[in-house]
């Protein structure tokens, strides 16, 4: 076809005047320029954040759309130079299609991956557990960047666990898809347990606070008072030796004849106590979730 | 032992056809009429199992998810994505809601599939990954004018969370292929 024009052109200079040959020439190459298809060549690998540019084929000026994930972009530009693409522009990874209308339209389709990342979301769980408990901590790391894309690709993730009484332990994971996580027991001691995710540079810390399991066993002691019985638990404990929480609740049950009554006291600085409202000889006994106490014969008020 | 098949009765068969039929086109309906087609496939979603309950929710509020984006777009307003999408989703869509109102842009996703199988579900069941395999018409215009028009087959890698009443969309993100 650009021959043709040139053919018809030198044609028209020897045959017609110069000066109109220019002219008519001249709008016949923009028409045609207009008229061709506009070829957009696509960024290759394009991170996010980063600069890009699409090229383009023919001439004149158009009209240039960018829809991305987070962006909608309208702007002049002049065919046959590159269209730059600002690191602003391709903050965020995903599929962004590029348009050309001048005045047909053309586009062209392109992927912008995550750069490095920079931060770690890491979701622990519970923020309270029981020690002594197995595969009761688990936790979820994945990697973003830092225009909170989600990286993809396989990263080694470092879980670091410490918790006092016991050695710190790591484990190194790879994500998939994404993710890597981990589960793992309590310890045996309460106490803070601090568990760190770790990327190279970028590291994320989560507390797990370990707390006492249930009471393990109950030793109960009583004496007769103005109002009936005090009883009162020696300190109670889990079976791995540690204070079991304030408010741990122990019921104490009082037997007297076919009369039986109850009592709950909640664990106040290692120790339960109620006073029982009783008479007479009476049998008491105490129990904390699965641990029952001893049991005591005594005689309250007559 | 011999089976004996014997030929439906006339009746029977005309109305097993439109039966049939009326699936297929209601089938066909659903996807034209711009409500999303969502399957979720959770059998190989680890470390946790994917409850039923759990499946129906995400299938029910995905699908919601895609529906409202759609008219969002459209319409070029943020209100649809209001408690369907959160953190980066909702900045992202928020964002490209205003830049399309800015720019005079619109965008349709018309006839939507979405195959999706679910790949991480969380030991404590806060998050979950999809990957979806969506199929769509995409249409991007100017004004009145029609400047882009594809059939789109795109893999998105999903984040979604609990929330409430419902799971909602955390992260959106288009990648080349999982």
């Amino acid at each position: 076809m650009s021959s043709s024009i040139n053919t018809v052109c030198k044609n028209l200079k020897r045959c017609c005047v110069p000066a109109l040959a220019i002219v008519i020439c001249a709008s016949v190459w923009a028409l045609w320029a207009q008229a061709q298809e506009v070829a957009l060549r696509a960024p290759s690998g394009a991170v996010a954040g980063t600069t890009a540019s699409i090229g383009t084929s023919g001439g004149g000026s158009a009209t240039f759309y960018l829809a991305g994930p987070a962006i909608a972009v309208k702007r002049d530009v002049q065919l046959g130079q590159d269209i730059s693409l600002s690191p602003k522009d391709l903050q965020s990874a995903g599929r962004y299609v590029a348009i050309v209308c001048a005045p047909e339209c053309t586009s062209v389709v392109f992927f912008v991956v995550p750069s490095k990342p920079s931060r770690l979301t890491f979701l622990v769980h519970p923020s309270r557990a029981p020690v002594s408990l197995n595969d009761v901590i688990s936790g979820v790391a994945i990697p973003f960047d830092e225009f909170q894309n989600m990286v993809i690709a396989p990263l080694n993730i470092q879980f670091q666990l410490a918790a006092k009484g016991s050695a710190p332990t790591s484990r190194n994971v790879q994500t998939k898809d994404g993710a890597a996580w981990f589960r793992t027991n309590s310890g045996k001691a309460a106490g803070a347990m601090q568990v760190i995710a770790s990327l190279k540079d970028v590291t994320a810390k989560r507390v797990v606070q370990q707390v006492a399991s249930d009471p393990c066993s109950l030793r109960i002691k009583g004496q007769p008072t103005a109002k009936g019985i005090l009883v009162e638990t020696e300190p109670v404990r889990d079976c791995s030796g540690n204070p079991v929480p304030d408010g741990t609740i122990v019921t104490f049950t009082a037997k007297n004849g076919n009369q039986t009554s109850f009592v709950d006291a909640p664990v106040k600085q290692d120790v339960a106590r109620a006073t029982l409202l009783v008479k007479g000889s009476v049998v008491v006994s105490a129990a904390s979730g699965v641990a029952m106490g001893n049991e005591l014969r005594l005689n309250g008020k007559e | 032992m011999k089976l004996a098949m014997k030929p439906l009765p006339c009746k029977s068969a005309q109305s097993l056809a439109i039966a049939a039929l009326a699936l297929l086109t209601c089938m066909q309906l659903s996807a034209a009429d711009g409500t999303p087609q969502v399957t979720l496939n959770v059998a190989k979603a680890s470390p946790r199992t994917v409850e039923s309950l759990t499946e129906r929710a995400i299938v029910r509020d995905y699908k919601f998810a895609w529906a409202s984006l759609n008219n969002a777009m459209q319409t070029n307003s943020t209100d649809p994505l209001d408690g369907l999408f959160a953190g980066t989703a909702n900045a992202w869509f928020g964002a490209a809601i205003k830049s399309q109102r800015r720019s005079g842009i619109t965008s349709r996703y018309l006839n939507q599939v979405h195959k999706v199988d679910a790949v991480f579900y969380a030991p404590e069941g806060d998050v979950i990954e999809l990957h979806d395999s969506a199929e769509y018409d995409l249409e991007i215009r100017d004004g009145d004018k029609a400047i882009h028009n594809e059939h789109a087959t795109v893999d998105y890698v999903v984040l979604m969370t609990p929330g409430a009443d419902r799971w909602v969309i955390r992260q959106l993100q288009a990648v080349p292929h999982f």
